[in-house]
């Protein structure tokens, strides 16, 4: 599946059937992803719903030269999520995030490709060992602090430092040239 | 101490999972806006969420994409454009969202200025100060973070400039001395208690509400 192809589809033709391809694979990862990060099943397979529905109004927006599809559809569920979480305190930070994905590429001088960037990360981190991976998750995917991966998986701050020392080294190994 | 002058992985995984104070996170947003090494390194974190994403074991979905796809709008939405950055505010766009009090200057060469984050437990300003101006001695219970949007300021930590990131904690006194050239300006988020010593500490402290 080249999720790339399917929401360029859809913004140049609300190509319902990218939409069901699009839904199919990635509503149940962003579900499970909610649910990692402490959200209620019901509310994630709502959030996770309208992820998908997002993608279908923002199709026209998506710039695979900034992020590849996986990472801005993780970047829809954040904000939704933040929405959901704090709505009756209205915070703005799902505005602030939209605002800086606004800014200009890092490096305007240099074709920075973003869908080339997520599938090298993609590959390094498929090369991690299952314990460092696991580290990697909690601390990027649910956003723990180091103390409380250390905590979840009862082993010492240190360990969690030096596994995600080699495994951030690791991805910006991959990602030198771009960087 | 550490002297970086730029979040660590760990603040910049937890601003990215929107896992921050708010007040804190907005410190962070304003150093990502003014600084291109750090939105590079964001972007990175990002994509690896993005990998996350597609490694992580898929939970079934009530809903059917077939049915939904049927009520789908025809149009999506327009590109909305980019808000402006709020006049006086050193050109931040990051803070189009907010609600800012006005410049007010609390005497020697200082001046603050308050951003609204309501139900947030951190307050956050910015501050403009004259070149040359030393500003007052303090000492906290929680954390100061800082990002310099123009000019710079040096303490006993080393220098800061434009795009610098300062995460000061509760484990020191600093007196900052502003650049005697160019000034300098910066948005600052407080969390926990902030005691200032001397005489513009005194002027300070009722503005930070402490």
């Amino acid at each position: 599946m080249d999720a790339n192809a399917l929401i360029q589809s859809i913004a140049q033709s609300s190509d319902r059937q990218a939409f069901v391809k699009l839904f199919d694979h990635f509503a149940p990862r962003v579900k499970a992803l909610l649910m990692r990060q402490g959200t209620p099943a019901d509310l994630a397979e709502e959030l996770a719903q309208e992820t998908l529905l997002m993608v279908w109004r923002k199709a026209a927006l998506f710039d695979p030269s900034r992020a590849g599809a996986s990472t801005w559809i993780a970047a829809i569920a954040r904000n939704l999520r933040i929405d959901a979480a704090r709505r009756e305190k209205r915070s703005r930070l799902p505005d602030v995030f939209e605002i800086l994905q606004g800014e200009e590429p890092e490096q305007p001088d240099q074709v920075l490709d973003g869908s080339e960037r997520d599938s090298r990360v993609r590959a390094a981190l498929t090369s991690l060992s299952p314990d460092q991976l696991r580290v990697v998750q909690l601390a990027f995917m649910e956003g723990l602090s180091h103390q409380d991966v250390a905590k979840r998986l009862s082993i010492p701050l240190g360990t969690v430092k030096s596994r995600l020392r080699l495994a951030m080294a690791r991805m910006r190994g991959s990602l030198e040239d771009l960087r | 101490m550490s002297m970086s002058r730029r979040p660590s992985d760990e603040t910049l995984a937890a601003f990215a999972a929107g896992r921050l104070d708010e007040g804190l996170a907005l410190v962070v947003a304003a150093h990502v806006e003014v600084n291109r090494e750090t939105r590079r390194d964001l972007a990175e974190i990002e994509a690896l969420s993005g990998a996350l994403l597609d490694s992580i074991e898929p939970e079934p979905m009530a809903a059917d994409a077939r049915t939904l796809s049927v009520a789908l709008p025809h149009r999506g939405i327009e590109l909305p454009p980019r808000p402006a950055a709020p006049p006086d505010a050193a050109g931040l766009h990051v803070l189009a969202p907010y609600t800012l009090g006005r410049w007010k200057s609390v005497g020697r060469g200082v001046a603050l200025r308050r951003v609204e984050v309501p139900y947030s437990d951190t307050r956050v300003f910015m501050l403009r100060a004259q070149p040359g101006t030393r500003l007052p001695a303090h000492r906290h219970t929680g954390a100061e973070w800082t990002t310099i949007v123009a000019g710079a300021y040096e303490h006993e930590y080393g220098r800061y400039a434009a795009g610098d990131f300062d995460e000061a904690d509760d484990r020191h006194a600093h007196t900052p001395m502003v650049d005697p050239v160019e000034g300098c300006t910066c948005i600052v988020a407080l969390t926990g208690n902030v005691r200032f010593e001397g005489v513009v500490g005194r002027l300070l402290q009722p503005f930070v509400r402490l």
